[in-house]
């Protein structure tokens, strides 16, 4: 399992810049109020 | 040819890789689901019964179904992909983690959090390095268990591994090593911080200098409390932010023994390792400090982090594998044990110091 973990996590290491990029994309929305309140 | 060809595979691949995901997410979203309907339907039951049931967090119970089937059936291969997106759910909780945070807090806790970083960095290196040529390890291997409990398991072994050129094999048992005591660690922080009546702070504190990869920091601060769990992510931040150096020195060492290759430009191998989404969660703290959100908007963004950090918990189990510790024998593993109880010791103390000091 490891084995095949390294390429995958080495992979979505580098997408560091996608999770940011969604959360800010997300954010934007919330603040702009297009979508609705997220619950818990 | 071949500069024309490889970004295309990629465009073309897309959509199927995309698809790829969706079985591994949904499995992910599943037993995160399943492991908060455990938690509510447990609370409504002996709240209904008039019990006293002890409160077991969600977090737990996400984990505990996720360890199950990955040590007994194992995760089958359609699953695997998503499965592995965990890492990406985390960093994008802790990005929306940020809305939490006051930046002046933040600099505040990150300024106290990084002077303890720096202590605990220097132990544990030399530490894991002393308990790896006591039970006579392979070198590379040290290196790779040293960094993986110093700084933040997964990521850093795997930021390592190129840099130092450790064989897969090596890297794999880090990887699972980490994985396996991360998971041992998270049921037992809690217990001990409730015996020594840990504020949250302190606790949140302790859990992100003591538990070595970044996902079971945070489930072992979300099992404490909510403000444990922000806390242990702020705290683990900081430790990740040093991971560029750490590795760096790694690489210089071994490239001065011929067995790995120079670096030529650091400024830019440091920010190659930086933990990007750092930035995100920088960025956020500072704008909601700014008092850019509605209270309404502060609590949707702080609900999607919570969601997140469900799927990541799931993959926390699922990507914890037991059996791979066989296959290098027990030796690595009590070292990595030993060791993990003795950083996990020293970090107790040196919270409890800092909370006398600090008042964190």
């Amino acid at each position: 399992m490891a084995h095949t973990a390294i390429p995958t996590a080495r992979r979505w290491l580098s997408l560091d810049g996608w999770a940011v990029l969604l959360s800010l994309a997300l954010t934007a929305l919330i603040w702009a109020d297009l979508v609705p309140p997220v619950r818990w | 040819m071949a500069d024309i060809a490889l970004p295309r595979p990629q465009r073309i691949d897309f959509p199927r890789r995309a698809l790829e995901l969706v079985p591994g997410i949904a499995l992910l979203a599943a037993i995160g689901y399943a492991g908060k309907l455990i938690e509510q339907s447990i609370a409504a039951y002996s709240k209904a019964h008039a019990l006293h049931l002890p409160n077991i967090e969600y977090v737990l119970w996400a984990i505990v179904i996720g360890l199950v089937i990955a040590n007994t059936v194992g995760v089958p291969r359609l699953f695997k992909p998503g499965v592995a997106t965990y890492e990406f759910w985390l960093k994008a909780g802790i990005v929306f983690l940020g809305v939490r945070f006051l930046i002046g807090d933040v600099l505040r806790l990150g300024g106290v959090s990084l002077v303890l970083v720096a202590v605990e960095l220097s132990v544990s290196i030399a530490l894991m390095t002393v308990l790896g040529r006591l039970f006579r390890l392979k070198p590379k291997l040290i290196s790779l268990l040293a960094i993986g409990s110093s700084i933040c398991g997964v990521s850093a072994i795997i930021a390592a591994k190129g840099a130092i050129e450790a064989d897969d094999e090596d890297a794999s048992y880090a990887i699972a090593a980490i994985l396996a005591l991360g998971a041992i660690a998270l049921f037992f922080f809690p217990l001990i911080g409730h015996a020594l009546g840990m504020s949250d702070h302190a606790f949140g504190l302790w859990a992100g200098l003591g538990v070595d990869n970044t996902a079971e920091a945070t489930a072992t601060g979300a099992l404490y409390s909510d403000t444990a769990a922000k806390y242990a992510v702020l705290a683990k931040t900081t430790r990740n932010a040093t991971i560029g150096f750490v590795v760096l020195g790694y690489a210089i060492y071994w490239a001065s023994r011929g067995s790995a290759q120079q670096i030529d430009n650091k400024a830019q191998f440091l920010w190659q390792k930086f933990p990007k989404f750092i930035l995100g969660f920088l960025f956020l703290s500072l704008v909601a400090s700014l008092g850019v959100f509605t209270k309404e908007q502060t609590a949707s963004l702080a609900n999607l982090s919570r969601w997140a950090f469900l799927l990541t918990f799931a993959g926390v189990g699922l990507m914890t594998d037991f059996r791979e510790m066989r296959k290098q024998g027990v030796r690595p593993f009590i070292v990595g044990a030993v060791g993990e109880m003795a950083i996990a010791a020293l970090t107790l103390g040196l919270v409890m110091a800092a909370d006398a000091v600090f008042t964190i």
